[in-house]
Protein backbone atom coordinates (compact mmCIF):
# COMPACT_ATOMS: atom_id res chain seq x y z
CA UNK A 1 0.00 0.00 0.00
CA UNK A 2 1.70 3.39 -1.36
CA UNK A 3 1.42 6.28 1.03
CA UNK A 4 0.38 9.39 -0.25
CA UNK A 5 2.90 11.44 0.69
CA UNK A 6 5.24 9.30 -0.93
CA UNK A 7 5.87 10.96 -4.18
CA UNK A 8 6.58 14.48 -2.46
CA UNK A 9 9.12 12.38 -0.12
CA UNK A 10 10.75 11.24 -2.36
CA UNK A 11 11.20 14.50 -4.32
CA UNK A 12 11.86 16.72 -1.47
CA UNK A 13 14.08 19.76 -1.99
CA UNK A 14 17.47 20.07 -0.47
CA UNK A 15 17.22 22.99 1.36
CA UNK A 16 18.28 21.35 4.89
CA UNK A 17 20.67 19.33 6.13
CA UNK A 18 18.62 15.81 6.53
CA UNK A 19 19.63 12.08 5.93
CA UNK A 20 19.00 12.62 2.15
CA UNK A 21 21.06 15.96 2.02
CA UNK A 22 24.27 16.55 3.25
CA UNK A 23 26.35 19.65 4.00
CA UNK A 24 29.18 20.34 1.74
CA UNK A 25 32.31 20.33 3.48
CA UNK A 26 31.47 18.50 7.20
CA UNK A 27 32.07 14.87 8.07
CA UNK A 28 28.79 12.90 9.06
CA UNK A 29 29.76 9.92 11.51
CA UNK A 30 27.41 7.53 12.38
CA UNK A 31 27.50 3.58 14.15
CA UNK A 32 24.88 1.50 14.10
CA UNK A 33 24.70 -0.90 17.00
CA UNK A 34 22.71 -3.57 17.07
CA UNK A 35 22.61 -7.68 16.18
CA UNK A 36 22.61 -9.14 12.65
CA UNK A 37 24.62 -11.05 10.49
CA UNK A 38 25.43 -12.01 6.87
CA UNK A 39 25.94 -15.45 5.88
CA UNK A 40 29.17 -16.49 4.36
CA UNK A 41 28.54 -18.97 1.10
CA UNK A 42 31.86 -20.06 1.72
CA UNK A 43 32.39 -23.39 2.41
CA UNK A 44 33.97 -23.97 5.96
CA UNK A 45 33.59 -20.65 6.87
CA UNK A 46 31.50 -18.95 9.36
CA UNK A 47 28.67 -15.96 9.18
CA UNK A 48 30.03 -12.79 9.68
CA UNK A 49 28.72 -10.91 12.94
CA UNK A 50 27.09 -7.11 12.75
CA UNK A 51 26.85 -5.63 16.06
CA UNK A 52 28.42 -2.58 15.21
CA UNK A 53 28.33 -0.55 11.52
CA UNK A 54 30.16 2.50 11.27
CA UNK A 55 29.25 5.10 8.50
CA UNK A 56 31.66 7.83 7.55
CA UNK A 57 30.52 10.13 4.71
CA UNK A 58 32.10 13.25 3.40
CA UNK A 59 30.80 15.05 0.53
CA UNK A 60 32.29 18.21 -1.19
CA UNK A 61 30.97 20.31 -4.21
CA UNK A 62 31.41 17.50 -6.20
CA UNK A 63 33.86 14.85 -4.34
CA UNK A 64 32.96 12.61 -1.74
CA UNK A 65 33.46 9.42 0.24
CA UNK A 66 31.23 7.11 1.37
CA UNK A 67 32.38 4.94 3.84
CA UNK A 68 35.28 2.66 1.45
CA UNK A 69 34.03 4.50 -1.70
CA UNK A 70 35.43 7.30 -3.43
CA UNK A 71 33.61 9.47 -5.89
CA UNK A 72 33.69 12.54 -8.23
CA UNK A 73 30.35 14.39 -9.37
CA UNK A 74 30.39 15.18 -13.73
CA UNK A 75 26.59 16.19 -13.06
CA UNK A 76 24.11 16.88 -10.91
CA UNK A 77 20.81 17.63 -12.28
CA UNK A 78 16.94 17.05 -10.77
CA UNK A 79 16.57 13.76 -12.05
CA UNK A 80 19.63 12.72 -13.05
CA UNK A 81 23.30 12.52 -11.46
CA UNK A 82 26.86 11.16 -13.54
CA UNK A 83 29.36 10.09 -10.83
CA UNK A 84 32.74 8.24 -11.31
CA UNK A 85 33.59 6.22 -8.87
CA UNK A 86 36.38 3.99 -6.98
CA UNK A 87 34.55 1.16 -4.86
CA UNK A 88 36.22 -1.91 -3.21
CA UNK A 89 35.79 -5.44 -4.83
CA UNK A 90 33.04 -6.77 -2.24
CA UNK A 91 34.05 -10.62 -2.84
CA UNK A 92 36.96 -10.67 -0.46
CA UNK A 93 34.79 -9.87 2.49
CA UNK A 94 33.96 -13.55 2.47
CA UNK A 95 37.38 -14.69 2.64
CA UNK A 96 38.98 -12.35 4.68
CA UNK A 97 37.18 -11.28 8.48
CA UNK A 98 39.66 -8.62 8.70
CA UNK A 99 38.58 -6.99 5.61
CA UNK A 100 37.27 -3.51 6.07
CA UNK A 101 33.87 -3.91 4.05
CA UNK A 102 33.49 -6.13 7.40
CA UNK A 103 33.41 -3.46 8.97
CA UNK A 104 31.92 -0.45 6.81
CA UNK A 105 29.14 -3.38 5.75
CA UNK A 106 28.17 -2.80 2.11
CA UNK A 107 25.69 -5.00 0.45
CA UNK A 108 27.19 -4.62 -3.34
CA UNK A 109 28.77 -8.06 -3.64
CA UNK A 110 27.08 -11.28 -4.70
CA UNK A 111 30.16 -14.18 -4.56
CA UNK A 112 30.67 -16.69 -1.67
CA UNK A 113 33.68 -18.62 -1.05
CA UNK A 114 36.01 -19.59 1.47
CA UNK A 115 39.11 -17.26 0.92
CA UNK A 116 41.07 -19.85 3.50
CA UNK A 117 44.58 -20.02 2.38
CA UNK A 118 45.26 -23.19 3.41
CA UNK A 119 44.70 -26.36 1.39
CA UNK A 120 40.84 -27.82 2.03
CA UNK A 121 39.07 -31.03 0.12
CA UNK A 122 37.36 -30.11 -2.48
CA UNK A 123 33.47 -30.73 -3.33
CA UNK A 124 32.80 -31.00 -6.82
CA UNK A 125 30.71 -33.63 -7.93
CA UNK A 126 33.25 -35.00 -10.26
CA UNK A 127 35.01 -36.26 -7.28
CA UNK A 128 34.02 -39.07 -5.17
CA UNK A 129 34.82 -39.46 -1.34
CA UNK A 130 37.53 -41.88 -1.54
CA UNK A 131 39.17 -39.87 -4.31
CA UNK A 132 39.48 -36.86 -2.03
CA UNK A 133 41.83 -34.15 -4.09
CA UNK A 134 43.33 -31.06 -2.15
CA UNK A 135 43.48 -27.57 -3.70
CA UNK A 136 45.04 -24.54 -3.02
CA UNK A 137 42.63 -21.44 -2.03
CA UNK A 138 44.95 -18.26 -2.87
CA UNK A 139 44.91 -15.11 -1.19
CA UNK A 140 42.61 -12.72 -2.35
CA UNK A 141 44.07 -9.03 -2.71
CA UNK A 142 42.00 -5.69 -1.82
CA UNK A 143 40.71 -4.67 -4.88
CA UNK A 144 39.45 -1.30 -6.67
CA UNK A 145 37.39 -1.08 -9.28
CA UNK A 146 36.92 2.60 -10.96
CA UNK A 147 33.82 3.78 -13.70
CA UNK A 148 31.07 5.50 -14.33
CA UNK A 149 27.90 5.60 -12.15
CA UNK A 150 24.29 7.02 -13.20
CA UNK A 151 21.28 7.91 -10.85
CA UNK A 152 18.36 8.72 -11.75
CA UNK A 153 14.68 9.42 -10.11
CA UNK A 154 11.60 8.53 -11.87
CA UNK A 155 8.99 9.70 -9.55
CA UNK A 156 9.29 7.98 -6.40
CA UNK A 157 11.83 5.13 -7.84
CA UNK A 158 15.32 5.63 -8.14
CA UNK A 159 17.58 3.56 -10.24
CA UNK A 160 21.65 3.42 -10.12
CA UNK A 161 23.37 1.83 -12.88
CA UNK A 162 27.63 1.55 -12.51
CA UNK A 163 29.99 -0.45 -14.38
CA UNK A 164 33.47 -0.11 -12.71
CA UNK A 165 36.39 -2.35 -13.89
CA UNK A 166 39.29 -3.27 -11.55
CA UNK A 167 42.56 -0.94 -11.65
CA UNK A 168 44.47 -2.48 -9.09
CA UNK A 169 45.77 -5.01 -11.44
CA UNK A 170 44.70 -8.18 -9.85
CA UNK A 171 42.37 -9.29 -12.41
CA UNK A 172 41.26 -6.66 -14.52
CA UNK A 173 37.70 -7.73 -14.34
CA UNK A 174 34.65 -5.80 -14.74
CA UNK A 175 31.40 -5.88 -12.79
CA UNK A 176 27.95 -3.74 -13.89
CA UNK A 177 25.88 -3.25 -10.87
CA UNK A 178 22.29 -2.20 -11.63
CA UNK A 179 19.23 -1.10 -8.87
CA UNK A 180 15.94 0.03 -8.03
CA UNK A 181 14.75 1.13 -4.97
CA UNK A 182 11.19 2.81 -4.13
CA UNK A 183 9.84 3.50 -0.67
CA UNK A 184 6.42 1.70 0.22
CA UNK A 185 5.55 3.78 3.03
CA UNK A 186 6.99 7.10 3.84
CA UNK A 187 5.31 8.99 7.67
CA UNK A 188 6.14 9.65 10.98
CA UNK A 189 6.54 6.48 12.04
CA UNK A 190 9.24 5.95 9.72
CA UNK A 191 10.06 4.71 6.39
CA UNK A 192 9.94 1.46 4.53
CA UNK A 193 12.35 1.27 1.56
CA UNK A 194 12.42 -2.03 -0.98
CA UNK A 195 15.29 -2.21 -3.25
CA UNK A 196 16.12 -4.70 -6.21
CA UNK A 197 18.84 -5.23 -8.32
CA UNK A 198 21.40 -7.45 -10.20
CA UNK A 199 25.09 -7.66 -10.38
CA UNK A 200 27.27 -8.40 -13.02
CA UNK A 201 30.36 -9.70 -12.92
CA UNK A 202 32.78 -10.40 -15.54
CA UNK A 203 34.96 -14.13 -16.09
CA UNK A 204 37.65 -12.44 -14.79
CA UNK A 205 35.58 -11.73 -11.66
CA UNK A 206 34.33 -14.76 -10.53
CA UNK A 207 37.46 -17.02 -11.38
CA UNK A 208 39.54 -14.63 -9.31
CA UNK A 209 37.78 -15.65 -6.38
CA UNK A 210 35.48 -18.61 -6.86
CA UNK A 211 37.87 -20.66 -9.03
CA UNK A 212 40.30 -23.33 -8.60
CA UNK A 213 43.15 -23.80 -10.86
CA UNK A 214 42.71 -27.20 -12.64
CA UNK A 215 39.26 -28.00 -11.27
CA UNK A 216 37.11 -25.07 -12.00
CA UNK A 217 37.00 -22.07 -14.22
CA UNK A 218 34.17 -20.12 -13.96
CA UNK A 219 32.38 -18.13 -16.47
CA UNK A 220 30.62 -14.44 -15.88
CA UNK A 221 28.22 -14.45 -13.08
CA UNK A 222 24.46 -12.39 -12.75
CA UNK A 223 23.36 -12.34 -8.93
CA UNK A 224 20.04 -10.78 -8.45
CA UNK A 225 19.41 -9.23 -4.99
CA UNK A 226 16.38 -8.16 -2.76
CA UNK A 227 16.32 -5.74 0.45
CA UNK A 228 14.12 -4.04 2.55
CA UNK A 229 14.62 -1.83 4.87
CA UNK A 230 12.85 0.10 7.53
CA UNK A 231 14.01 3.14 9.40
CA UNK A 232 12.83 5.58 11.88
CA UNK A 233 14.16 9.08 13.04
CA UNK A 234 13.47 9.10 17.00
CA UNK A 235 15.65 12.13 17.22
CA UNK A 236 18.72 14.43 15.76
CA UNK A 237 20.98 11.93 16.97
CA UNK A 238 19.36 8.88 16.90
CA UNK A 239 17.93 6.74 14.82
CA UNK A 240 17.01 2.83 14.43
CA UNK A 241 17.35 0.43 11.83
CA UNK A 242 16.23 -2.94 10.49
CA UNK A 243 16.88 -4.72 6.76
CA UNK A 244 16.91 -7.23 5.44
CA UNK A 245 19.33 -8.79 2.07
CA UNK A 246 18.70 -11.46 -0.01
CA UNK A 247 21.08 -12.07 -2.81
CA UNK A 248 20.93 -15.05 -5.07
CA UNK A 249 24.46 -16.39 -6.30
CA UNK A 250 25.03 -17.32 -9.74
CA UNK A 251 25.62 -20.95 -10.66
CA UNK A 252 28.74 -19.75 -11.57
CA UNK A 253 29.84 -19.22 -8.03
CA UNK A 254 27.44 -21.35 -6.70
CA UNK A 255 28.93 -23.90 -8.41
CA UNK A 256 32.58 -23.76 -7.09
CA UNK A 257 33.79 -26.27 -5.19
CA UNK A 258 34.98 -23.84 -2.21
CA UNK A 259 30.99 -22.52 -2.55
CA UNK A 260 28.74 -24.40 -0.07
CA UNK A 261 25.30 -22.00 -0.24
CA UNK A 262 23.75 -20.32 -3.15
CA UNK A 263 22.83 -17.50 -1.42
CA UNK A 264 23.62 -14.24 1.04
CA UNK A 265 21.50 -13.55 3.11
CA UNK A 266 22.60 -10.45 5.43
CA UNK A 267 19.95 -9.42 8.46
CA UNK A 268 20.53 -6.37 10.79
CA UNK A 269 18.18 -4.83 13.76
CA UNK A 270 19.95 -1.92 15.68
CA UNK A 271 19.61 1.77 16.88
CA UNK A 272 21.82 4.35 14.76
CA UNK A 273 23.61 6.87 16.94
CA UNK A 274 24.97 9.78 14.66
CA UNK A 275 28.17 11.26 15.95
CA UNK A 276 28.47 14.20 13.94
CA UNK B 1 6.19 71.61 -13.67
CA UNK B 2 3.91 69.91 -10.96
CA UNK B 3 5.79 66.66 -10.86
CA UNK B 4 9.08 68.48 -10.57
CA UNK B 5 7.67 70.25 -7.79
CA UNK B 6 6.66 66.22 -6.38
CA UNK B 7 10.54 65.73 -6.55
CA UNK B 8 11.54 68.72 -4.62
CA UNK B 9 9.17 68.04 -1.96
CA UNK B 10 10.52 64.51 -1.67
CA UNK B 11 14.29 65.47 -1.86
CA UNK B 12 13.68 67.98 1.28
CA UNK B 13 12.03 65.15 2.82
CA UNK B 14 14.68 62.56 2.25
CA UNK B 15 17.03 64.04 4.81
CA UNK B 16 14.27 64.43 7.96
CA UNK B 17 13.40 60.66 7.08
CA UNK B 18 17.05 59.12 7.40
CA UNK B 19 17.38 60.84 10.82
CA UNK B 20 14.35 60.02 11.77
CA UNK B 21 15.52 56.17 11.15
CA UNK B 22 18.63 56.63 12.91
CA UNK B 23 17.54 58.80 15.59
CA UNK B 24 20.47 59.88 16.69
CA UNK B 25 20.10 63.80 17.66
CA UNK B 26 21.06 66.41 15.96
CA UNK B 27 23.54 68.10 19.08
CA UNK B 28 25.40 64.35 19.65
CA UNK B 29 26.96 64.01 16.12
CA UNK B 30 29.72 64.71 17.57
CA UNK B 31 29.75 61.83 20.13
CA UNK B 32 31.92 58.90 18.43
CA UNK B 33 30.71 55.58 19.49
CA UNK B 34 33.41 52.42 18.51
CA UNK B 35 32.53 48.54 19.03
CA UNK B 36 34.33 45.60 18.86
CA UNK B 37 33.98 43.25 17.12
CA UNK B 38 31.96 44.95 14.47
CA UNK B 39 31.30 41.56 12.81
CA UNK B 40 30.41 38.24 14.09
CA UNK B 41 30.62 35.13 11.62
CA UNK B 42 28.48 32.42 12.76
CA UNK B 43 30.21 28.99 11.47
CA UNK B 44 27.20 26.35 10.34
CA UNK B 45 27.70 24.93 13.41
CA UNK B 46 27.07 27.64 15.49
CA UNK B 47 23.77 28.85 16.42
CA UNK B 48 24.93 32.07 18.56
CA UNK B 49 27.59 34.93 18.84
CA UNK B 50 29.49 34.12 22.02
CA UNK B 51 31.34 37.14 22.27
CA UNK B 52 32.77 39.99 24.80
CA UNK B 53 31.59 43.39 23.18
CA UNK B 54 33.44 46.37 24.22
CA UNK B 55 31.95 49.69 23.43
CA UNK B 56 33.94 53.04 23.58
CA UNK B 57 33.23 56.31 23.17
CA UNK B 58 34.16 59.80 22.96
CA UNK B 59 32.97 63.13 23.04
CA UNK B 60 34.23 66.61 22.69
CA UNK B 61 32.16 68.03 25.92
CA UNK B 62 31.12 66.23 29.17
CA UNK B 63 27.80 64.43 28.68
CA UNK B 64 25.72 62.56 30.79
CA UNK B 65 24.43 59.51 28.98
CA UNK B 66 23.63 55.44 29.03
CA UNK B 67 24.38 52.88 27.05
CA UNK B 68 21.80 50.29 25.59
CA UNK B 69 22.13 47.35 23.81
CA UNK B 70 18.52 46.52 22.35
CA UNK B 71 17.26 43.28 22.85
CA UNK B 72 19.64 42.71 25.64
CA UNK B 73 17.09 44.80 28.72
CA UNK B 74 20.28 43.25 31.37
CA UNK B 75 22.49 45.64 29.88
CA UNK B 76 22.81 49.57 30.89
CA UNK B 77 25.78 51.39 32.15
CA UNK B 78 25.45 55.29 32.68
CA UNK B 79 27.71 58.03 33.01
CA UNK B 80 27.30 61.54 34.50
CA UNK B 81 29.50 64.20 33.45
CA UNK B 82 32.57 62.22 31.16
CA UNK B 83 33.69 62.97 28.10
CA UNK B 84 34.41 59.34 27.33
CA UNK B 85 33.59 55.88 28.17
CA UNK B 86 34.24 52.00 27.87
CA UNK B 87 31.58 49.02 28.45
CA UNK B 88 32.63 45.75 28.46
CA UNK B 89 30.16 42.68 28.27
CA UNK B 90 30.13 39.06 27.78
CA UNK B 91 27.21 38.34 25.15
CA UNK B 92 24.76 35.79 23.70
CA UNK B 93 23.15 37.01 20.17
CA UNK B 94 22.47 35.71 16.96
CA UNK B 95 21.08 38.65 15.56
CA UNK B 96 22.65 42.02 14.56
CA UNK B 97 23.95 43.88 17.59
CA UNK B 98 22.20 47.33 18.28
CA UNK B 99 24.29 49.49 20.59
CA UNK B 100 22.93 52.85 21.49
CA UNK B 101 24.33 56.07 23.93
CA UNK B 102 21.26 57.94 24.94
CA UNK B 103 20.86 60.28 27.18
CA UNK B 104 19.47 59.79 30.72
CA UNK B 105 16.12 59.51 30.05
CA UNK B 106 16.61 57.38 27.57
CA UNK B 107 13.99 59.14 25.81
CA UNK B 108 16.81 60.31 23.04
CA UNK B 109 19.35 58.86 21.05
CA UNK B 110 22.65 60.41 21.05
CA UNK B 111 24.49 57.75 18.70
CA UNK B 112 24.22 54.19 18.00
CA UNK B 113 26.43 51.63 15.83
CA UNK B 114 25.69 47.75 15.48
CA UNK B 115 27.31 44.55 15.22
CA UNK B 116 26.71 42.55 12.22
CA UNK B 117 25.69 38.79 12.08
CA UNK B 118 26.85 37.28 9.17
CA UNK B 119 25.93 33.10 9.37
CA UNK B 120 27.53 31.36 6.94
CA UNK B 121 25.24 30.00 4.27
CA UNK B 122 25.26 25.93 4.28
CA UNK B 123 25.54 24.86 0.92
CA UNK B 124 24.14 21.16 0.30
CA UNK B 125 23.94 18.59 -1.76
CA UNK B 126 21.84 15.40 -2.22
CA UNK B 127 23.39 12.32 -1.01
CA UNK B 128 24.62 9.72 -3.30
CA UNK B 129 22.14 6.99 -3.54
CA UNK B 130 22.55 3.30 -3.39
CA UNK B 131 19.93 0.99 -3.84
CA UNK B 132 22.22 -1.89 -2.58
CA UNK B 133 23.86 -0.73 0.29
CA UNK B 134 22.14 -1.77 3.33
CA UNK B 135 22.00 0.96 5.39
CA UNK B 136 20.71 3.27 2.37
Amino acid sequence: MLCPQLASAAEEPCDAPSPDCAVVGQWEISASFGLGQRSNPVAGESDIPLVVVPQISYYGKRFFLVNLELGYTLFEGEKNTFNVIATPGYDRVFFHRGDLQNIFVPTSGGGAFSGRPDPMPGNGDDLDSENVRNFEVGRRRTTFLVGPEWTFGYGRITGQLNAVREVTGRHNGMEVRGALASPLLVGRFGSLVASGGITWKSAEVVRYYYGVDNLYVPDSSLSPFVKLRYSREISDRWGFNLFAHYEKLSSSISDSPIVSEDHVTTVFAGVVFRVH
Amino acid sequence: MRRKARYLIVAALLPVMASAGAQPSANSAAITLNLTPRICTLSAEDENCDTVVTAKWRAPKDESLCLLIVGQPQVRQCWENHSEGVYTVRLLFNQDLLVELRDLELQEVLTSETIAVIKEALRLRRKRRQPWDILS
